[in-house]
């Protein structure tokens, strides 16, 4: 997570979060008026940025997507919801970057493109997975605040952010690596081996994102739903009664899991592997 | 048309400082979040749209409203399905979860609101300062600043790209959602790879000014927390601790309702 905090110090980092926090926020205003849930989520094909940047610009892309929800806030729903909006947007970038080098094997290819099909498996998985856990601290948080059911929200933002992802992450990513890594904007060649934190247990990083992201989102619809109510009543272990485990407890071990496999996950040896291949004319 | 909702008047609000503007959305947060009762709620509704009138700032409600009631209408329907409650009142839809439904969605509405009131007094270099004075980084506040300043830019190129084409005949506008959105995505790539390809020279414009030289910086815009601004948080803060109050003491709850 070290990066986090570090990409800061570098000037390029920081225009770089205002710029993709402007260009999402400024594809995200003109779809508010296309709703799904009206007042709550709308269609938002914006969502593939935080994929295409989070992975392009590393730690500026993930607060870039921060960022950049937080402006399209400002133009009209600026409230409690946002702080949510604001943590759920972060790891849409965020995941990108940190969970990339965990599919691959050392000395194996790990330049953030989709020039193989192995690459294209790996962001389109990891596109679903950020989905989930974005999807998972935006509904958790408006479900501890009583403001909408975990179950009403979850499910919607993770497909509404899956889809823009998976139809036009590839065309995107197609479109702007080769331009980026001409103009030497790779997060990967901005920043320093030592300002990036090394990865320690990556698999283990890996499972328990995975763990975090997909298993919460399932766990909070069977709470949000009553289904292990259903469970524990048929199993005879309780009457099956509402309220007997909220939302905002029960998902608490996930968004630990998270949290824990972001530290896991590092990001130094794609720093490095930039570092070893031929280095770009300026 | 601009999209902020700045509203350029000379107000008592307009002229608080805006860290002091900050406490008072704060404030607005707590008292709309502590009352999940619709009778509470409209309380809460009344106090911020006097403080929006004092800010003659309720002009921009005509810009949100459709927002405000599409989250009341769906607040109400989402709980009136996942909430449970005792008494019945049409079919499987009990009072309780109707209640906490309408006052939820005002107590969205009120933060909305009072974010709009927020948004309508406070330019965004105000923000930004006020931001940094308060403690966060200032390279953060710069980042959102100059996102704020840029997204207008973005839109209205993105604006003239779409009335080019339309004036060589590309039909914009027909078919479904799903169709105009892959039309447009064409026309808005450019957009993009040009706004990221000026980040190296935006980066040398600003080393080249000194950006981030000096630990310390110092502002053109000059804040200071005044008497009135004290006065208005003291009276925000006396207002929240009675509401925590009478919140604690039970009032403001919808009696019943369950998740």
């Amino acid at each position: 997570m070290r990066e986090v905090f570090t990409m800061w110090r570098h000037t390029q980092m920081v225009v770089l979060v205002a710029l993709t926090a402007a260009i999402y926020a400024a594809t995200l205003i003109p779809t508010q008026f296309l709703p799904i849930i009206p007042g709550f989520t709308n269609v938002r094909p914006a969502n593939v940025f935080p994929f295409v940047f989070g992975l392009l610009f590393g730690p500026a892309g993930a607060w870039g997507a921060a960022v950049g929800n937080l402006i399209n806030d400002f133009f009209g729903t600026l409230g409690l919801g946002s702080i949510g909006g604001f943590v759920g947007n972060f790891f849409l970038g965020f995941l990108p970057y940190k969970m990339w080098s965990s599919f691959f094997r050392r000395g194996e290819d790990i330049e953030p493109n989709l020039a193989s099909r192995k690459k294209l498996v790996v962001f389109l998985a990891i596109v679903v997975l950020a989905s989930a856990v974005c999807a998972v601290w935006i509904a958790w948080w408006n479900d501890l605040l009583g403001f909408v059911p975990f179950a009403a929200l979850a499910a919607v933002i993770t497909v509404n952010n899956a889809l823009a992802g998976l139809v036009l992450g590839p065309i995107f990513m197609v479109l702007l690596y080769p331009r980026i890594r001409r103009w030497g904007l790779l997060w990967t060649e901005i920043m320093e081996p030592e300002e990036v934190s090394a990865s320690r247990l990556r698999l283990l990083g890996n499972v328990l994102m995975w763990v975090g992201g997909l298993g919460g989102l399932i766990v909070g619809l069977a709470i949000g739903l009553g289904l292990y109510e259903q469970g524990f009543a048929a199993a005879g272990f309780a009457a099956g009664g509402a309220g007997g485990l909220g939302i905002g407890l029960g998902l608490l071990p996930f968004l630990a899991l998270i949290v824990v496999a972001s530290f896991l996950l590092g990001g130094r040896e794609q720093v490095e592997a930039a570092r070893r291949a031929p280095r770009r004319v300026r | 048309m601009d999209p902020y909702l700045y509203l350029d008047r000379d107000t008592p609000v307009h002229r608080l400082d805006p860290r002091a503007k900050m406490f008072l959305l704060l404030g607005a947060f707590v008292l709309a979040f502590l009352f999940p009762d619709p009778l509470y709620g409209l309380g809460v509704l009344g106090l911020v749209l006097c403080f929006g009138h004092a800010a003659r700032s309720l002009a921009n409600l005509r810009r949100i409203w459709f927002i405000l009631a599409m989250i009341a209408v769906m607040t109400v329907l989402l709980w009136s399905v996942f909430g449970g409650g005792r008494t019945p009142l049409l079919w499987f839809v009990e009072l309780e979860p109707v209640l906490y439904g309408l006052g939820t969605a005002l107590r969205i509405d009120n933060t909305i609101i009072a974010g709009m009131i927020f948004l309508s007094t406070t330019r965004n270099e105000e923000i930004a300062t006020g931001l940094v004075r308060l403690g966060i980084p200032y390279r953060f506040a710069f980042a959102v600043s100059t996102a704020l300043r840029l997204v207008p830019t973005i839109i209205a190129t993105g604006s003239t790209i779409g009335q080019a084409q339309r004036s060589r005949g590309l039909d914009l506008d027909s078919g479904g959602v799903i169709q105009r959105v892959r039309k447009r995505i064409p026309l808005l790539v450019p957009v993009f790879v040009s706004t990221i390809r000026s980040t190296s020279v935006f980066s040398m414009a600003l080393e080249s000014k000194g950006f981030g030289a000096a630990p310390r910086r110092t502002y053109f815009l000059q804040l200071s927390v005044r008497r009135g601004d004290v006065v208005a948080m003291a009276v925000m803060a006396v207002l929240v601790a009675g509401a925590v109050a009478l919140r604690l003491a039970g009032y403001g709850g919808v009696e019943g309702f369950s998740r």
